[in-house]
């Protein structure tokens, strides 16, 4: 009984020291805690795992786009694949795991809805993926090739900087593959260490050809997804993990399209710009409140959505209304995108910097 | 029954240890292959989800058989002679016709193009010499519209297709007229409307390319083969190896062709791989292989049209090995008596050489003499010197083109580069050979 007892009330403690809100899941490891430590000792066990540095915020649930529905990030781009499918007969997705749904459930039900020819699993070979998606596309069927994670891009890497990005240009456009779409789930999680949490953007940035999308949430992920798989280039769609499932806001479940190569200012201020992609929008979004609030400093903030080709004067006519410019990324420093923001803002506006 | 391995517990042992209603619960966990299986049989055979196969009690490694590996199929002898009569394709006397001045007006630009970068008037050539016959034997056995990714060293496929000599040579010098303006090195050939795709220059990234293009003419049902050629050395590249997996999973219509020609640049097969060649690899995959003498051009055509064949009626890859010789240099920029010896050269040069084994067939047939020989090749050289000269007289494209096609439009940062670029033109033009190119 005093077992029982204790055991409850290590549960309702765990359940009190819940900060963000989110259901414990580990129920049995509190039961074990529970019975083998004192109740004194069960607070400090109780410390969990903090995977998150930010919080989601969503935007305003969209109005022109029709009937909305709560979704994920990885729900949002199902959404977007199952649009895809359903309009235009040549789309197929395919790479590896992705017909049981995919590792992160981003293609749950579409095998089912579309056949086994249009949602399929390849072998285990990116180089392959890539190449056999730039085949796709150069007969002009639509291609969406799914990369399980953007640390393992890189055996596709001369498949796309060689072939795809120039496929158009050497051919002096007798051929090219704008109708393929690589997609790749990206950035840090918490836990994915080396391998599992990169942000190979800088290294893409790198090669004319090609367009390179970050989103920041399931309703722009959605919209930019769409738009790259519509768009007559190829284009690479990296998907921050890290939003997934903790992204959740109203999307539109008919298609629609968020345009390429445009940044968008989320906040207007006029002390500093801030700009960022993916994930660390919303980091950047709390820093700004919080320089707000301890400083006074009234920050205007930058999703830059399109990392090739940049929008450059977005970033240049807020630096010059601010006068300042700090970009945050996740990825290494040296060579980072932020390199090729900030020598280029100061080279368009050297007066302002 | 008698039996002295234990056996795992089949459905009737279960249930009496562990009473009905457990079993059924058990029964939905049990992998599906156990509930469909008999016991009662001695049947032993391995149940591995990855291969089906019996098993061994022995220890034995499989010995790769390289001293005599996968047999070459050929039609013709050394002399043109037609060995088995079953064979003979029987082709008509035009068409064969067809495939020889292919091959010999290939052959004459080869060598006036070669001769034009020893001069100085193209920057850079690579010849076809010995392997006109897996050219024009394979492009013969498809159809106009059958898509072509190939290596580099495919030019006869354009010109069994009809490729004007202008555009050959727009190409190479890279001209106004060149329809991949002026961008590539030379013979980096394309031609959409003979369904050719550019050349790239890095190696074997066009085999997984090719597979998914297969793999789209399929799901059109276009009734089109897709063909990917490329040399032994390009096999040994890991989207050699994406690509025949990929091939033979996802089941495509495709030719996979290796011109196996004994060298890739310097390095000869000794040293490429020591398996039994390309073709053995297929079966590795799941793919149907064949080796043919490639210097025999019915025997390529015949294995072409076979495979093409099958490929779309069965939705299967099929793998051609052809083997021949790479009688010239690898390119301009390469002298290859560095490392092999001229004999070896001359003799596959004077003894079997596709062109005139095919000679000596036709003659044999009374369709060809030594008349109508002097007489084509005197043609063939003024056509090809004609185009030649035209080539040389027009100007190169214009440097706006070094940024247009980058994207399908053009983006503000590469519109405020070609400004650039033209503004400083305006300042210091005299420094660039600018009367050469077009405004």
């Amino acid at each position: 009984m005093a077992a029982f007892a204790a055991t409850a009330g290590g549960l309702l403690r765990l359940r009190a020291a819940g900060s963000e809100g989110q259901w414990r899941r580990l129920r049995g490891a509190g039961l074990l805690r529970g019975l083998l430590q004192p109740e004194s000792a069960t607070g400090v066990a109780a410390q969990r795992r903090r995977v998150a540095h930010f919080t989601f915020q969503p935007d305003p649930e969209p109005r022109e786009y029709g009937q909305t529905q709560k979704m994920n990030l990885f729900q949002a781009i199902t959404s977007a694949l199952d649009n895809s499918l359903a309009k235009d007969p040549t789309a197929v997705i395919f790479g590896e795991d992705v017909a049981f749904g995919g590792v992160f459930r981003c293609t749950v039900g579409l095998r089912d809805k579309y056949g086994k020819d249009r949602v399929f699993n390849t072998p285990l070979c990116e180089q392959g993926i890539v190449g056999f998606g730039i085949g796709i596309a150069v007969t002009g069927a639509t291609a969406i090739a799914e990369i399980q994670f953007a640390d393992y891009i890189f055996p596709a890497f001369d498949q796309i900087v060689n072939e795809a990005a120039k496929y158009r240009y050497r051919s002096g456009d007798l051929f090219n593959c704008g109708s393929l779409t690589i997609r790749a789930p990206w950035g840090c999680v918490g836990h994915g260490a080396l391998y599992h949490s990169q942000s190979p953007e800088a290294f893409f940035a790198h090669c004319p050809g090609i367009k390179v999308v970050v989103p920041r949430s399931p309703f722009q992920a959605k919209g930019l997804l769409l738009s790259c798989i519509e768009d007559k280039n190829p284009c690479i769609f990296f998907e921050p993990k890290i939003l997934y499932r903790a992204a959740v806001e109203q999307v539109p479940v008919e298609p629609y399209n968020v345009p390429l190569s445009q940044a968008e200012v989320i906040q207007e201020g006029s002390d500093v710009t801030l700009v960022a992609w993916g994930t660390q929008v919303h980091v950047i979004r709390e820093v700004a409140a919080m320089a707000q609030e301890k400083l006074g400093v009234s920050c205007e903030v930058i999703d830059l959505r399109t990392i090739l080709p940049w929008d450059v004067d977005t970033v240049c006519k807020s630096v010059i209304k601010t006068g300042r410019l700090l970009i945050s990324h996740e990825a290494p420093l040296t060579g980072g995108f932020a390199s090729e923001i900030s020598s280029t803002v100061q080279r368009r506006c050297p007066e302002c910097v | 029954m008698g039996s002295s391995c234990p056996r795992p517990p089949g459905p009737k042992a279960l249930r009496l240890r562990l009473g009905c209603p457990l079993l059924c619960l058990l029964q939905k966990q049990l992998p599906r292959r156990q509930e469909q299986q008999h016991f009662p049989s001695l049947d032993d055979k391995p149940q591995f989800p990855g291969a089906s196969a019996e098993f061994i009690d022995k220890l034995e490694f499989i010995q790769p058989n390289v001293i005599s590996g996968i047999p070459v199929y050929r039609v013709m002898d050394r002399q043109g002679q037609i060995i088995n009569p079953s064979e003979d394709p029987h082709l008509p006397q035009e068409k064969v016709l067809k495939f020889y001045r292919s091959m010999t007006l290939l052959n004459t630009m080869d060598r006036i193009l070669y001769e034009s970068q020893r001069q100085g008037r193209i920057s850079f050539y690579m010849t076809n010499y010995g392997e006109e016959g897996t050219h024009v034997g394979s492009a013969a056995a498809l159809d106009n519209t059958d898509l072509v990714f190939g290596q580099y060293r495919e030019a006869g496929v354009l010109m069994y297709r009809d490729y004007p000599l202008e555009l050959f040579m727009a190409q190479c010098y890279g001209n106004v007229s060149d329809l991949g303006k002026g961008r590539q090195m030379p013979v980096h050939y394309g031609c959409r409307e003979r369904h050719f795709v550019t050349i790239s220059s890095p190696l074997a990234t066009q085999i997984p390319q090719a597979v998914g293009a297969a793999y789209a003419a399929k799901r059109a049902n276009a009734n089109r083969v897709v063909i990917c050629y490329f040399g032994e050395g390009a096999a040994s590249e890991g989207d050699a190896h994406a690509g025949f997996n990929f091939a033979a999973t996802l089941e495509c219509p495709i030719i996979f062709f290796c011109r196996n020609n004994g060298y890739a640049i310097s390095t000869p097969t000794s040293e490429q791989y020591r398996g039994d060649g390309i073709a053995a690899r297929g079966p590795g995959y799941g793919i149907m292989s064949i080796r043919v003498d490639g210097n025999d051009v019915f025997a390529v055509y015949n294995a072409t049209k076979e495979a093409r064949r099958r490929a779309v009626a069965e939705n299967q890859p099929f793998l051609i090995e052809a083997m021949t010789y790479r009688i010239g240099h690898h390119s301009t920029s390469d002298d290859s008596s560095a490392y092999r010896s001229v004999d070896e050269v001359n003799y596959w040069d004077k003894q079997d050489h596709p062109i005139s084994r095919l000679r000596h067939y036709l003659q044999s047939r009374g369709w060809w003499d030594d008349e109508q020989e002097k007489a084509w090749r005197k043609q063939s050289r003024k056509k090809v010197m004609e185009a030649f000269e035209q080539a040389e007289r027009k100007p190169k494209p214009s440097p706006s083109l070094l940024f247009s096609d980058v994207y399908q439009e053009m983006p503000a940062q590469l519109r405020k580069q070609q400004e650039a670029l033209a503004r400083h033109l305006q300042t210091y033009g005299e420094h660039y050979p600018l009367d050469h190119f077009e405004k």
